[in-house]
């Protein structure tokens, strides 16, 4: 199974959402991992996947593809979810 | 200078003598005169240079007279005197005293090896006497910068090969710097001690000799590169009128000018970059022009677009014809930059054609990305200074804009994870300890410099104290601080097993590393209120030294990571963050890979795409730069060809040949990109040989299509 990488910043504004939407999908099962780019571990992945701006939200396929990502911008949990159903199985 | 004593006389009186004065003993001091003893010297050298007090300077200069009178020594050097007293400072543990005494010179073997042989340290100097001179001074000051900039634990830690301490022979001077040609028109010629002022240039060809004789300048006072903000708008309002064949005589003598060995520190040409834009850039769409006299011509820099492009167009016509036997010229670099506002400029594609016809043929052209809102000013290998708000400020008035680095340090990361054993713990910890060295190397060298910037216009660095603006030249607020590294794929491989281009987990790890080092990077920047950013160190001989010094402190494990052939001694370091030069991999997935690591590195990142001898079309090149801009994070690429260049019958050929391919004569020598400029392979050192050998040329991503040949260009 896929997952879903969240990437925020301690002080970014619109990063909440994104935490929160988080919370909502893990809540449902989906896997969730969050990134902090204040800390190493979340630079490192960050820059990985290219990211320049939080908040990101990055889907993966099961062999770790990017299936889609939103990048410094909050999508809606349903877009979220449209591209889970089609990303993850 | 000459250091020789002369005992006359015999011994046994000479102890005997109760007054120094009388001994029968000469000394030819530094000012080539000759003194006869005298053993308060040693005592007022003591009370000048050390702590020490009287009684015990007299104890010691007395027991250095009794040692030499019963000595049976007939020729004595007063660096040997001072040997002598440093002994007896020593065995009363005076070690600080004996520090602040000692003598910096060398020893007679290594000025004549240096006389007669070669430097091989920086390719870029010539043999001969001006460059003998340069490495003598340099030498000198590296033993001072060493025992008395530095601290203790920071000169061992360069000395180890923990840390590599950058241009240590040019301590009293900054790093590098860029600058805006705007200084010179609206201020004219106007340097500190110079014997003659010159005013505002009203020709063109009088504007480029102040820009030749200010960079000269300016290498006299900063140890590295001298780089110029875009050189073809601010010549633009010098060229209305000019036709296309002036506008190229002027090209071609600015590249000349430049490329041409000069006169100047060591023989070295100067390591100039040229900042080159195709469209207007944003921030200086709006900014009043100046033209001849240093009046502004009441028209703003979107006026002289036409100008500058074709300014542009003459500097590459010049390039791709090479010089007298059709080499490429080493200097100056022009950098390109690219933009959105590139890709939206009439004659984009006409542009990118004919510096992509250059890069492949001669290898000139650096494509320097800059994405979104991002401007900056290159220079040197691949430093570059990021514009911020402040920045954009200024560039209303451009000649403000001068930037400077204070200070290289480069950290030897294979030496971190062998002494981290495989702890991720461990790793993480050392690669603290080192960063905060080489913090503590910037704050004591800040300092340094400090000290003789406070001097003034009459200091020794008057120069970069003139204020002609309101401002001093440097301006120490804007100064970055760089922390390079040398060897991430080596200290991924004996960490993990693996090198980066072998596994997402060794790549990862790579990226989590430089992650580290930024992050407290950041963190020490706010706590000092200075700019430490890491930069991608061009560590021409610093990726050679730390292998070498590995293989002495880390053996066996070292023989086993080492690049190159250590049979031959050809040993090196993959250089900073880049992936195994010897790794087929496609050169987009290079350059998309390498470039993942270019926004953690702010002080400038480039990724080499190795052509040997193959010259690509130039579309196919444009398509390369055209994806490398929308697909990665890549902050500046370069294509490298291979020449042979005859010093018989003065041709030049593609490819590195061991004989002439038009005479035939043996007498050859290879050009091609040692770090971030071009020059003769012959001066290169060992461990850059050793990875000459091994860089990948791309031979399976090279094809012919259509009778032109083509650089692949597939992502995932």
């Amino acid at each position: 199974m896929g997952l879903i990488k969240i990437f925020t910043k301690a002080h970014c504004p619109k990063c909440p959402a994104v935490k929160e939407m988080g919370m909502v999908l893990k809540k449902e099962g989906v896997p969730v991992l969050n990134y902090d780019l204040d800390t190493v571990e979340g630079l490192g992945e960050a820059s990985f996947y290219s990211i320049l701006a939080t908040p990101s939200i990055v889907i993966e396929d099961e062999e770790e593809r990017e299936v889609v990502s939103w990048r410094g911008v909050v999508p809606s949990l349903q877009e979220v979810r449209r591209y889970l159903l089609r990303g993850i199985s | 200078m000459s250091t020789v004593i002369e005992i006359k006389g015999d011994h046994q009186g000479f102890k005997e003598d109760v007054e120094t004065t009388d001994m029968a003993l000469f000394v030819r001091t530094s000012d080539e005169a000759m003194y006869g003893w005298d053993r308060q010297k040693i005592v007022d050298a003591l009370i000048r240079e050390t702590y020490v007090d009287v009684d015990t300077a007299k104890e010691i200069a007395r027991e250095v007279e009794d040692l030499i009178a019963t000595s049976k020594i007939k020729m004595i050097t007063a660096p040997l005197i001072r040997e002598l007293v440093d002994t007896k400072l020593i065995e009363r543990g005076l070690e600080q005293a004996r520090k602040m005494h000692t003598r910096l010179g060398m020893p007679l073997y290594d000025v004549d090896q240096l006389i007669l042989h070669p430097n091989k340290e920086n390719a870029n100097v010539p043999h001969g006497p001006e460059a003998t001179n340069l490495t003598l001074a340099e030498r000198i000051k590296k033993e001072y910068a060493l025992l008395s900039v530095f601290s203790q634990d920071v000169a061992d830690a360069h000395m180890r090969g923990d840390i590599h301490l950058h241009d240590l022979g040019f301590i009293d001077r900054p790093y590098c710097s860029g600058q805006s040609l705007e200084y010179i028109k609206r201020f004219g010629l106007s340097l500190p001690n110079s014997i003659a002022m010159a005013k505002p240039a009203k020709h063109p060809e009088v504007l480029l000799a102040h820009m030749v004789k200010f960079a000269a300048a300016l290498q006299s006072h900063f140890a590295g590169a001298i780089g110029w903000d875009s050189i073809n708008l601010f010549f633009a309002p010098y060229l209305e009128g000019m036709s296309d064949q002036e506008l190229e005589q002027l090209a071609q003598m600015m590249i000349f000018e430049f490329s041409q060995q000069a006169v100047a520190r060591g023989g070295q040409a100067i390591f100039t970059d040229l900042n080159l834009y195709w469209e207007i850039p944003k921030h200086f769409e709006n900014v009043p022009a100046i033209g001849p006299g240093g009046e502004f011509t009441g028209k703003t820099y979107s006026d002289y677009l036409k100008e500058s492009q074709r300014f542009a167009i003459a500097l590459f016509n010049v390039y791709q014809e090479g010089d007298g036997s059709g080499r490429p010229f080493f200097f100056p670099k022009p950098l390109v930059h690219i933009t959105e506002k590139f890709f939206q400029t009439p004659g984009h594609m006409d542009f990118l054609y004919l510096i992509c016809e250059v890069a492949s043929d001669k290898g000139n052209t650096y494509f320097v990305f800059d994405r979104g809102e991002t401007a900056k000013i290159s220079e040197c290998c691949r430093l570059s200074f990021k514009l911020d708000q402040t920045d954009f400020e200024d560039a209303k008035q451009p000649w403000r804009m001068r930037y400077c680095a204070l200070q290289n340090v480069t950290l030897n990361l294979p030496r971190i994870a062998y002494l981290a054993k495989g702890e991720d713990a461990q790793l993480f910890s050392k690669i603290g300890e080192f960063v905060e060295m080489a913090v503590k190397a910037h704050l004591e060298k800040k300092f340094f410099i400090e000290r003789l910037l406070s001097l003034g216009e009459r200091g020794p660095l008057a120069l970069l104290a003139m204020d002609r603006d309101g401002t001093p030249y440097l301006r120490m607020h804007r100064a970055s601080f760089l922390v390079g590294m040398v060897g991430l794929n080596e200290l991924v491989q004996i960490h993990t097993g693996q090198e980066m281009h072998q596994s997402k987990q060794a790549f990862k790890l790579g990226l989590k590393v430089i992650a580290h080092m930024k992050l407290m990077l950041d963190k020490f920047s706010q706590r000092y209120g200075m700019r430490f950013v890491l930069e991608q160190t061009p560590a021409e001989s610093t990726a050679y030294r730390f292998a070498k010094l590995d293989l002495k402190f880390h053996s066996p494990q070292s023989g086993h990571i080492v690049k190159g052939d250590i049979s031959k001694g050809e040993v090196y370091y993959t250089n900073s963050t880049y992936l195994n030069n010897s790794a087929v991999l496609n050169p987009i997935e290079r350059v998309r890979q390498e470039g993942l690591f270019h926004p953690l590195i702010e002080g400038g990142a480039l990724t080499h795409i190795w052509l040997g001898e193959a010259k690509p079309a130039k579309s196919s090149l444009a398509n390369f730069v055209r994806k490398t801009f929308q697909w990665t994070q890549n902050d500046q690429i370069a294509f490298s060809p291979e020449f042979t260049t005859c010093n018989c019958c003065n041709r030049t050929s593609r490819s590195l040949r061991s004989s002439c391919a038009y005479c035939g004569s043996n007498d050859v020598d290879g050009i091609t990109r040692i770090t971030g400029y071009f020059t003769k392979v012959s001066s290169w050192n060992k461990g850059k040989l050793g990875e000459l050998r091994n860089r990948y040329r791309n031979q399976a991503f090279l094809t012919e299509k259509e009778g032109e040949m083509e650089l692949v260009v597939n992502t995932k």
